[in-house]
């Protein structure tokens, strides 16, 4: 493995817990841990209560007079939806072609300080194009390396939080403030799993301290330490986006159905030309979801063809849901094509047939009080 | 629990692509080291040959999907295969608990008897899987 990978603070202890390392974004992360496997570590949070480092996610901090106005006036979806104390999944698209340059999570903290949570692959470019197009006065400062992020999550995320004095049970997509042993944590109810969970921001330096506290707090919960594996294959059952394979520069939010995320009555964002335009004529490709009828287990890149044979698509995150114990998929498929159409995919010579589906593939637990 | 991932038994063959071979009367029984379980992660699908299919040593007869990957399952021998693992067709991680056992793949009757000697021994093998 190369030296040139960034390290998680908490490298140690995926290594002494006997994670397999795999290269996210430029930083060596666990793929999954000995005595787990993505199976296992998949079921925890679908069942119980896992516990992932996602600290390769980038931080950045937009601060000075407007910043909430000037973040507003960039990225795609309305701050103006939220107040402060709330966060709110956003694009950064590119103001030429309405391509999707990352997807993020925005925390306002209020008009004058928005945090952001970009993709550890494109936090550089976010930051670059924000400090670029900002205002005298406004602030926008890579934060990538200062903190580490921890992610509880699943029906039992509560009861770790609790025993460790964090707070819980505030509103889906809210964050709190909190101290933990001297620690300034954020705890954000959020996630990328589809479960009930937390993600908590963490200074890099009290990352090991707070992953010690939360492991062994959630001990009698059978609390099992997750990698980015099981991230994955719990993402793609919620038909959640990767950036880089469902979004891309090349794949919009009108053709990945984000639309929900865009403040289209904003009078601008980044990408707001070519993104009203291509809404208005409506995208020629449409991301959807594909569950297999068979055996199949479709994998990114993989054509999908039409009942004549033609090619109407192509895969962009395939794998095996370990909820259904089925192949599930996340496709770019021609809008002639609709939910409840059958396809096929060539699956390595042997054509698997698919039902079109809307994602996502298994019932979400996020919102529940 | 996962089995060692180490192990890899004296009275078995091998082959460079993480497979052992086991003489049975007439027969072989093919499965992936423990090795190679480890690096494929969970295994959630198998395709094997069909009993009577016609193999030749060192093409792809089968795959083996874990939730990450794909890899091919490589014939040890040329022979042709008398019987396939069908528990393994709702229960593939008997391929990851018990490679040697319960998550033996195929049974390959021979074309020549004496192909089996070719194979590599466990000590062989274990040297260059370490050096690997």
């Amino acid at each position: 493995m190369s030296d040139d990978l960034l390290h998680s603070p908490l490298h140690d202890r995926h290594q002494a817990l006997g994670a397999k390392f795999a290269e996210f974004g430029g930083w060596s992360m666990p793929l999954e841990y000995a005595g787990g496997g993505v199976l296992k570590e998949h079921a925890a949070v679908r069942e119980g209560v896992g516990i992932f480092d996602v600290s390769h996610l980038g931080n950045a901090r937009v601060t000075g007079p407007g910043a909430a106005a000037f973040v507003n006036a960039c990225l795609s979806n309305d701050l103006g939806k939220i107040g402060p104390g709330k966060a709110q999944y956003t694009l950064c698209c590119d103001d030429a072609t309405g391509g999707v340059v990352d997807d993020l999570i925005a925390y306002l903290y209020g008009e004058d300080d928005v945090f952001l949570i970009p993709n550890a692959a494109n936090t550089a470019e976010v930051v670059r194009r924000l400090a670029a197009a900002a205002p005298d006065g406004v602030e926008v400062v890579n934060l990538h390396t200062d903190y580490a992020i921890l992610a509880v999550q699943g029906t039992k995320s509560d009861e770790v939080l609790d025993a460790v004095g964090l707070p819980t049970g505030h509103e889906y997509m809210s964050f709190v403030d909190a101290d933990l042993d001297g620690a300034s944590v954020v705890v954000c109810r959020t996630g990328y799993t589809g479960e009930r969970g937390y993600e908590i921001v963490v200074p890099a330096a009290d990352a090991a301290p707070v992953w010690d506290r939360l492991m062994a707090a959630g001990e009698p919960h059978d609390i099992r330490a997750c990698g980015l594996g099981a991230r994955d294959t719990l993402r793609t059952e919620m038909g959640y986006p990767l950036h880089g394979q469902d979004i891309s520069l090349e794949i919009s939010p009108v053709q990945a159905r984000l639309g929900w995320a865009i403040g289209w009555k904003k009078e601008t964002f980044w990408g707001a030309g070519p993104l009203r335009a291509e809404k208005e004529v409506g995208a020629a490709r449409l991301l959807r979801g594909l569950r297999a009828s068979g055996r199949g287990i479709p994998r990114a890149q993989m054509e999908v063809l039409g009942p004549d044979g033609a090619v109407v698509g192509e895969v962009t995150s395939g794998t095996f849901s370990p909820t259904l114990r089925q192949g599930v998929a996340l496709a770019l498929i021609d809008r002639a094509v609709g939910d409840g159409d059958q396809v096929t995919i060539d699956v390595r010579g042997r054509s698997e047939a698919f039902d079109v589906v809307k994602p996502p593939f298994v019932q979400p637990g996020v919102r529940e009080a | 629990m996962s089995p060692d991932p180490a192990s890899y038994p004296d009275d078995l063959k091998y082959t460079a692509e993480h497979e052992w071979v086991r003489q049975q009367d007439g027969s072989v029984r093919v499965g992936i080291t423990s090795y190679a379980q480890e690096a494929l992660g969970d295994i959630v699908y198998v395709q094997l040959p069909e009993a009577g299919s016609a193999v030749e040593a060192g093409s792809a007869v089968g795959e083996l999907e874990s939730t990450k990957s794909v890899s091919d399952l490589y014939a040890p021998i040329s022979g042709t295969v008398v019987a396939s693992n069908d528990a393994l067709d709702q229960t593939p991680e008997l391929i990851n608990s018990d490679p040697y056992g319960e998550g033996w793949l195929l049974e390959i009757e021979p074309a020549e008897a004496a192909a089996v000697d070719t194979l590599l021994d466990a000590a062989t093998y274990r040297s260059q899987v370490e050096s690997a």
